[in-house]
């Protein structure tokens, strides 16, 4: 992935800038807004990470114009811990997706997964295909093998959010915030609960997992066999 | 002392209170002015009508008598002794007086004159005196008149009356002024006094409330009431600081203590690891903590009624018992559901949700596995009561109002994870939406009361 980073910091902004590169993604810095928005409409990124609090011209501003100037990147707004509003506010002036800050780096790195580019076919999607499974969006219908499977409509929800980012690391948090609503993440084992039923209804007894738990990220879709 | 004291007098001079007062006394010399000319021209036209009537009078009787006999019955007249009051003269047509004492020959009809009576005490003495002239048929010319002095007595009597009236109306509105000013200075300054030893850092100063009822006991009520109000506030706030410090004393303590150890102890990658999993664990706690004070803040702040609308709260209430139902069957629990169909409240559904999953976050944490807990949602003639209830081991009464507070957790919780904000966000998302929420004994267990009233409900 193309990644521009926006962030004044300097400390996190070679903290994540290294991160991402490790992940072989192909990392830009800006350390001011000004600079950034130019960056962002000369060249075509996939994500744009981009800091609410900025000196010169702040992440609102940036994104407003960004639409403007007509570049397709997908951008993630990171903010001051836990301001519910700030994230609502920064939703509706289209960012794809928002990030308190302290964060852990797994948490970003999934959340631009997510958000990037590679995972826009969604909308025009009515068939998605994970191994054995195949899920039908417009039926709300899920089968393995050309059997159907019965799912709660909770399940169906956690299945599809999971399918659509298959071969992805997805937090727990993203998923209480997409497939739950909920805005900040008690402590709960609503997701492992759910997840882990989810697992029973569509792994078969035997053979490889397809729905793993990888240990301190997250969750993981996928019929290959990997890290 | 003096100084004080001259500084006292020139707050009461200063005073709106004393300026309203000598306003006051303006206002009143300006009455007491009006009133004297009008009761001045009143009395003088009334004594001077009379003077001319008796002297019409007078005159009459002296043309009375023929013309020939006039001369002698006016030289009669002034040789009287007592000398009568009136004045009398007799002037020939080429205006030589015949007799009389009034020297020269006023103009015919009503005129006031003054003559000239030689030296008395060494002054001149010079009467005043109204006369009435008319020529007769005989060509002489008959006056008769009557000495002024008794109008002018009477005219230096009222100027005197109303200028000592006059001047104690203003001294006694001034004096009136600076007392009724002294009076109000001292409530304000009351007021002030209270305000300053707050603003010294003593909160719990109030005014002084005299028990009149007046509008400055009305303004101490409100202003004491507001001064209560505060003063909770800020101790809340107070509290709150003493026990975020107590309360990330802990983690970052035992965070310190393990990266020590580890720096000291540790010899391999593994260990390493091991002791900076558990310090980030311990920042996440921190970290945790902070993002649900932020939360209760920002309801508390209030700010988020601006975003009210329509909750459809059965059907809310539907898909989280449906999302915790597995959770509860995976811990063997019993768990009973019973929600009325299509209640609707005004409110903001996001945190109406963060708080019913903090209540059955609560009910799970709590309490043992395989414990029963109910959710049950029911119309009442206020509005709508949902309950949330389990059996473990309840709260004790005591406790129960002091579990709403910040930090607040029981001994028995205090070895489960935790920040001891669930219920304080809890209680804060309450009050913002006017529910009253309230701690019972299910005997065994805690049962929640939430009472939507009917007024707030949509």
């Amino acid at each position: 992935m193309k990644i521009l980073l926006v962030e004044d910091d300097i400390d996190t902004r070679t903290y994540v800038s290294s991160g991402l590169r490790a992940k072989g993604h192909a990392v830009d810095e800006s350390g001011d807004g000004n600079e950034g928005l130019l960056r962002a409409c000369a060249q075509d990124y996939d994500v744009i990470v981009l800091d609410r609090m900025l000196p010169a011209l702040d992440g609102m501003s940036i994104l407003k114009k960004l639409r403007s100037c007509g570049t397709q990147a997908r951008v993630l707004m990171l903010t001051a811990l836990g301001d519910v509003d700030a994230r609502i506010d920064g939703m509706e002036a289209g960012a794809d997706d928002y990030l308190g800050k302290p964060f852990a780096l797994n948490e970003l790195i999934a959340r631009l997964n997510a958000i990037s580019r590679r995972s826009t076919h969604a909308n025009t999607m009515t068939l998605l295909r994970v191994g054995e499974l195949e899920l039908d969006l417009a039926m709300q219908r899920v089968h393995r093998a050309g059997k159907q499977i019965h799912l709660q409509p909770r399940e169906w929800d956690l299945l599809k959010y999971l399918a659509l980012h298959a071969d992805e690391v997805v937090t727990r948090s993203m998923l209480l915030e997409h497939v739950w609503g909920f805005q900040s993440s008690p402590h709960t084992n609503l997701v492992d609960t759910h997840v882990c039923r989810l697992r029973s209804k569509i792994e078969r007894e035997v053979g490889p997992r397809i729905l793993r738990t990888v240990r301190g990220e997250g969750y993981l879709l996928s019929v290959k066999q990997g890290p | 002392m003096s100084l004080k004291v001259n500084a006292h007098v020139g707050a009461r001079l200063r005073s709106a209170a004393f300026r309203l007062a000598v306003l006051q006394a303006l206002l009143f010399a300006l009455i007491a002015l009006t009133l004297f000319l009008v009761s001045w021209f009143a009395a003088r036209h009334y004594i001077e009508n009379q003077l001319r009537q008796t002297i019409a009078d007078e005159f009459a009787e002296v043309i009375a008598h023929p013309a020939a006999q006039r001369a002698g019955s006016i030289r009669r007249s002034l040789a009287q002794v007592p000398r009568g009051a009136y004045d009398y003269s007799l002037f020939d047509a080429r205006h030589n007086l015949i007799v009389g004492d009034i020297l020269k020959e006023p103009a015919a009809g009503w005129s006031t004159i003054e003559q000239n009576e030689g030296l008395r005490d060494g002054r001149d003495l010079v009467r005043r005196i109204l006369v009435f002239a008319a020529v007769q048929d005989d060509g002489n010319t008959v006056v008769v008149g009557r000495d002024l002095a008794s109008v002018d007595q009477l005219d230096a009597l009222l100027k005197s009356v109303f200028t000592w009236a006059g001047l104690a109306a203003v001294v006694l509105a001034l004096v009136g002024g600076m007392v009724t000013a002294g009076g109000y200075l001292r409530r304000v300054e009351a007021i002030a006094d209270a305000a300053s030893r707050i603003a010294a850092g003593d909160l719990a100063a109030r005014v002084a409330v005299t028990g009149r009822g007046d509008e400055f006991d009305r303004l101490a009520f409100s202003l004491n009431g507001m001064l209560e109000r505060i003063q909770s506030l800020v101790e809340g706030l107070r509290q709150v600081s003493n026990d975020i410090a107590h309360d990330l004393r802990t983690p970052l303590t035992h965070m310190r203590q393990r990266l020590e150890a580890a720096m000291e102890e540790a010899t391999s990658v593994e260990a390493y690891s091991k002791a900076c999993e558990r310090a980030v664990a311990d920042v996440d706690s921190v970290l945790d903590t902070f993002a649900a004070l932020l939360r209760i803040a920002k309801v508390e702040s209030r700010q988020r009624r601006e975003g009210f609308a329509d909750v459809a709260l059965s059907a809310l209430l539907e898909r989280l018992v449906d999302d915790y139902r597995p959770v509860m069957e995976d811990e063997e629990r019993a768990f009973t559901v019973e929600i009325a169909t299509g209640i609707h409240v005004h409110g903001d559904a996001l945190l109406l949700t963060q708080m019913l999953v903090n209540l059955l976050e609560n009910a799970l944490h709590h309490t043992p596995q395989g414990t029963p807990v109910s959710v049950k949602l029911a119309a009442t003639e206020q509005g709508y009561r949902l309950i949330i209830e389990d059996a473990g081991a309840g709260i004790p009464p005591q406790e129960r109002s002091r579990v709403l507070k910040r930090f607040v957790r029981l001994d028995a919780a205090r070895s489960s994870p935790g920040s001891g904000l669930g219920l304080s966000l809890v209680a804060a998302v309450a009050d913002l939406h006017g529910i009253a929420l309230a701690l019972d004994d299910a005997d065994p267990g805690l049962r929640v009361h939430l009472d939507f009233h009917a007024q707030q409900s949509a």
